[in-house]
């Protein structure tokens, strides 16, 4: 590197472009030093999955040497009896190996501290300014501020408006990000508000709206084996595709959710995000660059080539359930209106199916269903591409189905890929019978892919925006679903329950798609 | 994948047995063990995947010959150089023909640098020969802990540092520790123990054996107000990074990671060839044995 422009990359305050040392380093992406302030913090996703993912980031050494971690939540804890209940946490949710233990746990527990806070009152966040000014002296944290809203969305407003207030949207030595969980929003009209709070005080660039399905592995990896192999996109357009199929299916209910799902139902929970997420990674154009932008952008053109429903055809391309009693793996369980914090006649949907449409060059009449629901009999996730029949048939014996190929990417649990062909059965007859070819992360790399809180928190400190979701693509996401949800909330459906727990799903959904893979 | 492992030294052999038992069940393999210390009246199949042959007296076209037949059609081929002489040595010549990915290990048989030397000098006749060297590999937790020091504002000390000294079990990791340094750095040896920077600065460094057989105990740079280091700390599964002088900074720590011989040959296998930084690091710590050598 010439001298100056070495001189210059280290005034950038960017690490990466600055240290010789770093290429080809496993952590070449370098974190700046940093304070991180989950709002929220006692809460049961800081507990389960933001700690933990903060703390193997630390045992993997991918978070920056000079961090902070600031709690703020309105449990009346002071910094030692929050340290306390980190470690219980951590004791119970970090696997065998990674207990909180000697000098890396040492090292990571002086660096918390908490701020038991009313989120309605200026004065606490000024408490913040000053503690995160603490930490940039006592931890090096330079001035680079992380804030992640892990609270019920109907306070994210008070807290950005009083971020504001407490002067805490910029820093002046280093950057701001503000990452916002989902729901982003419980319709397009408060979605919009929210964006318009948030939008008054962050700029886009410094707005990361996370969809954790979006940092598992298979997920990232729709993109790389559409475009890094030459034999699926020539095929990957209406001229071979039949339908594809995207599904979300748990076996679990709504366990202690209930107060909050009963507001919200599969449609907000998982279709409008998630499923919505997927279907754009699968059905999008090749992006110029891989650059966060060019994906995105190339993410919210196909969602704006497809047609929100009109209401008069919702029901028809649309249909919803809700669980009753039933037995998963062999156990009875209780119907949903019987779960906690649930309303005992409840018109909230526990199962979402609609089919939807892409009115492009590439998907024009290729149907895309999606599924999702709680109480199916068991966790899976994936995105089935099925081929379209073979043209002409004159081999098989005459009683043989000669089924469609069908490329299966799969998320959860499994994750990896599968093809369904057709192939001879040995022997002196013409049989034909479906095998598969599989991959499987885990055999195939022998590497265990990182939980995606690690991969996505860490990707919002480094400021790559990549893996989350833009407001143009949220909004449509709103959109496209705003039809169907105001039709559902308007009509009671007098058949719920209409799926038994452990069942495949509502008749209705059967009905408007009959060739559902099989869950 | 194929993995064929060689070695002549029975001690080592059943090392590599264990160790290759364990990367065999993560990834699906047939493994061809190639026994030097046994005579070829060894033949031992244990399913249809794990093939150990005696190659004693096996001469270099035998052994290709068998890796060629018992191979999976269509897999790559991974070999495990276990034995020295590859600059010499026919056997390794034939069967590196049969590989995509070779692993060395240049520290195994502590035979000081000697093997590292063999490997410099093997790789510049044969540079696109996919070699990887275990020795390498194994400093990644060290190589980040050195680049933490000088992120952002700091990377303007790398170019004030006039000392290095590292401490470490064996000479391999020693010498790629500083040939990384040399070729991120863009410093050359002039002297035994001496190397300058592009601006003409001059560097001195020093190894000293301490602590256990391929492992670091610490490496400490320093430039003119300030020194930066980074070593094993008692609990001997973290590094303790440290700075005193100017730039002093709190205690910091790190996880080791020690990976074992079968995560690190995985990572040979999946990452660890013809990386353009280890190829530096190995171009450079060869011109740093080169005057040792003078």
């Amino acid at each position: 590197m010439p001298e100056e422009t070495f001189a210059a990359a280290a005034h950038k305050g960017d690490g990466a472009a600055a240290n010789p040392l770093r290429a080809g380093l496993t952590a070449e992406r370098i974190i700046s030093p940093c304070s991180t302030v989950f709002f929220g913090a006692s809460g049961d996703l800081f507990k389960r999955m933001l700690l933990p993912a903060v703390y193997a980031m630390h045992l993997k050494g991918t978070l920056p040497a000079d961090f902070g971690l600031v709690g703020f939540a309105r449990t009346a804890y002071t910094d030692d009896t929050f340290r306390d209940y980190c470690r219980q946490q951590l004791e119970i949710f970090m696997p065998a190996e990674s207990k909180p233990q000697g000098a890396l746990w040492e090292d990571f527990v002086r660096r918390i501290s908490y701020i038991a806070a009313d989120f309605n009152d200026t004065r606490h966040f000024v408490n913040l300014k000053e503690r995160l000014a603490q930490n940039d002296r006592d931890f090096g944290t330079a001035g680079n501020h992380l804030f992640y809203l892990s609270t019920p969305p109907s306070v994210f407003p008070e807290i950005i408006k009083h971020l504001k207030r407490a002067g805490l949207e910029r820093s002046d030595d280093g950057w701001t990000r503000i990452i916002v969980e989902k729901p982003f929003g419980t319709d397009l009209q408060s979605a919009r508000m929210l964006q318009s709070a948030i939008e008054a005080v962050f700029p886009e660039n410094e707005i990361y709206r996370i969809d954790h399905y979006l940092g598992k592995e298979p997920v990232q990896d729709i993109i790389a084996l559409r475009f890094a192999n030459t034999i699926f996109e020539p095929i990957w357009n209406r001229n071979y595709v039949q339908n594809i199929q995207i599904t979300s299916a748990e076996s679990l209910g709504v366990e202690e959710r209930g107060g909050y799902y009963d507001q919200a139902g599969a449609l907000r929970d998982m279709i409008q995000n998630h499923v919505i997420n997927l279907l754009a990674l699968v059905a999008m154009e090749a992006p110029i660059s891989s650059e966060a932008d060019d994906i995105r952008n190339e993410k919210y053109k196909v969602l704006s080539a497809i047609d929100p429903p009109a209401y008069g055809a919702v029901w028809s391309m649309s249909a919803r359930g809700q669980y009753g009693p039933g037995t998963i793996d062999g156990r009875p369980v209780k119907g949903y209106r019987q779960e906690q914090d649930v309303s005992p006649d409840s018109n909230t949907e526990t199962f979402a199916a609609l089919r939807l449409g892409i009115e492009n060059w590439r998907w024009a009449g290729v149907p895309f269903y999606l599924r999702s629901g709680k109480r199916l009999p068991r966790k899976l996730s994936e995105i089935a591409v099925t081929f379209k029949a073979i043209p002409h048939r004159f081999y098989g014996e005459s009683t043989d189905q000669i089924e469609p190929n069908v490329l299966v990417i799969k998320i959860e649990p499994d994750e990896g890929i599968s093809m369904r062909f057709e192939a001879k059965v040995p022997g002196p007859q013409e049989h034909i019978r479906s095998v598969y070819m599989d991959f499987s992360y885990g055999s195939g790399f022998g590497i265990q892919s990182p939980p995606a809180y690690e991969r996505l928190i860490g990707d919002a400190m480094l400021g790559d925006q990549t893996l989350f979701t833009r407001w143009d693509a949220v909004e449509r996401a709103w959109e496209i679903v705003t039809p169907i949800l105001e039709v559902w909330q308007n009509t009671k459906d007098f058949s719920f329950p209409n799926y038994a727990a452990g069942s495949q799903g509502p008749e209705s959904a059967k009905s408007l798609f009959p060739d559902w893979r099989h869950l | 994948m194929t993995v064929v492992v060689f070695f002549e030294n029975p001690v080592i052999g059943d090392l590599a047995r264990d160790r290759i038992h364990m990367l065999a069940s993560k990834h699906p393999s047939r493994v061809i063990v190639l026994d030097a210390t046994q005579g070829e009246n060894l033949h031992r199949v244990e399913g249809c995947d794990w093939i150990e042959l005696g190659v004693k007296e096996s001469g270099p076209e035998m052994l290709r010959s068998a890796v060629g037949a018992l191979r999976l059609a269509d897999a790559p081929v991974v070999l495990l150089w276990i034995a020295p002489g590859i600059e010499t040595d026919s056997r390794f010549a034939a069967l590196s023909e049969e590989a995509r990915t070779i692993v060395y290990n240049s520290s195994l048989l502590d035979a000081g640098h000697d093997a590292l030397r063999e490997l410099v000098d093997f790789v510049a006749r044969h540079p696109a020969m996919p070699m990887a060297d275990i020795a390498y590999l194994r400093l990644a937790p060290w190589q980040e802990c050195i680049a933490i020091f000088f992120d952002g504002k700091a990377a303007e000390e790398l170019r004030n540092l006039q000392q290095v000294e590292i401490a470490c079990g064996s000479e391999p990791e020693a010498f790629y520790l500083l040939g990384w340094l040399a070729s991120r750095l863009q410093w050359r040896p002039t002297a035994p123990g001496v190397m300058v920077n592009r601006l003409g600065k001059r560097i001195t460094f020093e190894i000293l054996r301490e602590g256990e057989p391929r492992r670091i105990a610490r490496i400490a740079l320093s430039s003119a107000d300030s020194i930066y280091c980074a070593e094993v700390a008692k609990s001997e599964e973290t590094i303790l990074l440290s700075v005193s002088g100017a730039g002093q900074h709190g205690p910091r720590y790190r996880a080791i990671n020690n990976p074992g011989i079968a995560a690190l040959v995985e990572r040979a296998i999946l990452w660890g060839q013809n990386d353009r930084v280890f190829r530096d690091a190995l171009g450079a710590a060869g011109e740093i044995l080169a005057q040792l050598r003078e």
